[in-house]
């Protein structure tokens, strides 16, 4: 280890033990309780499970074409990977090993970033693998790139960094997959350099079993004309939470954040976004769903902040929550931080139930109340899902979110 | 018979809107109801085909000899009662054909028969979208989603089509629709016109009753049947207008 990334490492770790978990008096942390981790976990909750030697069973995502990465329990196996030529993909550890100085930079921890918190610290001090993934100049690969995670309960913190040189392309799957019993974290990091002209989408699918608690964080910087869309996607875990900070920090720089909570029981699904108009002439979309049943609890926060001297900031929020049951509860809030006043800053909120009309209209039909609410919910989380445009994960996460739900008669007909 | 309505009294949030209607329709029968805005004609529409909201203070409606305001607006369905709606709501990322599949289905398999298989199923909607000239793209597209004023009305005639009522309750289907689209639609009801089935136009203006000629037509106004005539009724009535009717009846 070379001497620089031993101080990172040794900083972060100070800092985390300064910090600790944040705690609900924290504001950006009020809707969400982390110390259930530590009672899951114990009071080392941060120390990493495995070393990735026993291999997971895999999961299918049938009918996607892509390279691969594997990963168990946040180590990284290139066994079960297939990786493109021509392009640097490297595991973190191999990279830390090899080349230490280059990780440097994408492992430091920034106290004073935004939502950063004694996790983001932990996950600098202690991630021990991920992906490192530079795709070069005007380059575009041929197939998505496939990050599968996959855990068996316990701890492991990973850290990924995409880089994509000027005009590069690149659609990337980030998959957390679990299907155990056991109690587990998951804390990723994920960091993403677009350059100028850069095309990125990006696939957040999180499918963790049932008592794993999963921190994930996105931090993406783009340069000018770069464009940036996420997917992500919350099914699994107990307690989730994701911070997505998007900086569109020169001219024309466009992002496009989706999402979609389909929670039952007592899951709890928290995301925090932020996006920073740093420079004229750029565009973000943001669009949320969540479907949420049971005892089930979302908690959107979706920060737009406008600096002074972006001028012709064009942005546009919605977050649209349907509760099917009097136990389900969301808490959501946009907020709005503008210094400068040539700005396009529109936004919607919608907390409900099912639409009466549209029931009495497909009742009308002939189609029994029970399955007319069944597809008024499933086509409400599928126009979220509409926007993906790769058709495989699209019915993926079709049969996953709707198979949590009480089940239609004919969901493939309807899916057609 | 199809339908007989005796005596029906109803309100919305404790407002009395119909009061005292009495209607009967026979098989096979087609009957205008025309009226001013807001004297309770798709507040009528709207209690056959069972949408809540509403309370039935007194009165009753039979129907097929059965007592119809105890049925769910599903089973109405599966009985053969259809409401083609003034304002089709739009119903985003349900598609319109698979609506139908489970519509038609569920009635189906409510009388016992065997359910349509995808092909069978495509092949009659496909019959049926020619009869109102209904471009087949609509037929993917989500529920009215997107739809213009007009499509949206030629498709509630297009699931008539395919539904095939008993009972069809076609609220103001004529507005929305330009010259030759009510052409179009007018002929598909036409073709749809059976001596066991029953059609109920809402309808402001005569211009649908020259393209389907009704056997009966009724005034509602204030929440009543006001008078009731043959064809020639519309006629007088483009003409003179709702306030004779008015003063007629409370002579
Ligand atoms: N859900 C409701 N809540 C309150 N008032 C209602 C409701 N539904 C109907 N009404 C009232 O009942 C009366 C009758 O309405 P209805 O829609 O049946 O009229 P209509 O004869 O179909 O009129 P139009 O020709 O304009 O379509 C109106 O005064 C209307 O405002
Ligand atoms: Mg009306």
């Amino acid at each position: 280890m070379s001497g620089s990334l031993q101080t990172l490492r040794q900083q972060a770790w100070q800092a985390f033990e300064e910090k600790g978990l944040p705690t609900t008096r924290d504001e950006d942390w009020k809707y969400t309780d982390l110390s259930r981790i530590q009672t899951l976990l114990g009071e080392q909750w941060w120390q990493p499970a495995g070393t990735g030697a026993v291999a997971i069973d895999m999961v299918e995502l049938p009918g996607l074409d892509a390279w691969r990465m594997v990963f168990n329990n946040g180590y990284f196996d290139p066994a079960r990977s297939e990786l493109p030529p021509g392009v640097t993909i490297t595991s973190l550890a191999s990279l830390m090993q090899d080349e230490p100085a280059k990780v440097v930079d994408l492992l430091a921890y920034q106290p004073d970033a935004p939502l950063s918190s004694g996790l983001t610290a932990a996950n600098s001090a202690l991630a021990a693998d991920g992906a490192c993934i530079c795709i070069p100049a005007n380059t575009r690969l041929d197939q998505p790139l496939y990050l599968l995670h996959l855990n068996s309960g316990g701890t492991a913190h990973l850290r990924t960094g995409i880089e994509l040189g000027p005009h590069a392309e690149l659609e990337v799957i980030e998959h957390f997959h679990g299907q155990h019993s056991e109690a587990g974290l998951t804390n990723s990091v994920t960091a993403i350099r677009l350059a100028a002209g850069a095309r990125c989408t990006h696939y957040r699918l999180q499918l963790e079993a049932a008592k794993q608690c999963h921190s994930g964080r996105v931090e993406v910087s783009q340069k000018a004309d770069s464009s940036y869309q996420l997917h992500a996607v919350e099914l699994g875990g107990m307690l989730s939470r994701c911070d997505v900070i998007s900086r569109l920090d020169e001219r024309g720089a466009s992002c496009e954040l989706g999402g979609l909570f389909v929670a039952t029981g007592r899951q709890h699904i928290d995301h925090h976004t932020r996006i920073e108009h740093n420079a004229p002439y750029c565009s973000s979309r943001e669009s949320y769903r969540s479907v949420l049943d049971g005892r089930s609890h979302g908690v959107f926060n979706g920060k737009i902040v406008v600096a002074k001297g972006a001028i012709k900031t064009d942005s546009a929020q919605n977050n649209a929550n349907l509760l099917l049951s009097p136990d389900a509860a969301v808490d959501t809030k946009p907020e709005l931080e503008i210094y400068h006043d040539d700005v396009k800053c529109a936004h919607g909120v919608t907390v409900g139930q099912l639409d009466k009309n549209q029931l009495f209209y497909l009742k009308s039909r002939g189609i029994a109340e029970e399955e007319a609410k069944q597809l008024l919910t499933v086509a409400f989380a599928d126009e979220q899902l509409a926007r993906m445009n790769n058709h495989s994960i699209r019915r993926f996460i079709e049969r996953a979110a709707f198979a949590k739900l009480p089940s239609i008669t004919d969901l493939e007909g309807m899916l057609v | 018979m199809m339908i007989k309505i005796e005596n029906l009294h109803a309100s919305v949030d404790g407002k009395e809107i119909l009061k005292g209607i009495n209607l009967t329709i026979g098989a096979g029968e087609v009957h205008a109801i025309m009226g001013p805005n807001g004297s309770g004609k798709s507040t009528l529409s709207n209690i056959i085909a069972g949408r809540d909201g509403y309370t039935v203070t007194s009165g009753s409606i039979t129907y097929k000899g059965k007592n119809l305001l105890e049925m769910s607006p599903e089973q109405r369905s599966w009985e053969g009662i259809f409401l083609a709606f003034q304002y089709p709501v739009e119903i985003p990322g349900v598609n319109n054909t698979y609506l139908l599949k489970a519509g038609v289905n569920a009635r189906r398999k409510h009388h016992g028969e065997q359910e349509l298989d995808a092909m069978e199923f495509l092949q009659l909607v496909r019959e049926k979208a020619k009869l109102v000239e209904l471009d087949p793209s609509f037929l993917s597209r989500g529920v009215n989603e997107g739809f213009s004023g007009g499509e949206k009305k030629r498709n509630e005639i297009f699931q008539m089509a395919v539904l095939e009522p008993s009972l069809a309750l076609l609220d103001e289907t004529d507005s929305g629709l330009d010259i030759d689209a009510l052409r179009i639609v007018a002929g598909g009801v036409n073709k749809l016109r059976s001596s066991d089935r029953s059609i109920v136009m809402v309808t402001h203006y005569q211009r649908l009753l020259d393209y389907i000629v009704p056997d009966v037509v009724h005034v509602l106004a204030d929440g009543k049947i006001l008078k009731t005539g043959g064809k020639e009724l519309a006629l007088e009535l483009e003409e003179r207008g709702y306030d004779w009717v008015r003063q007629e009846a409370a002579a």
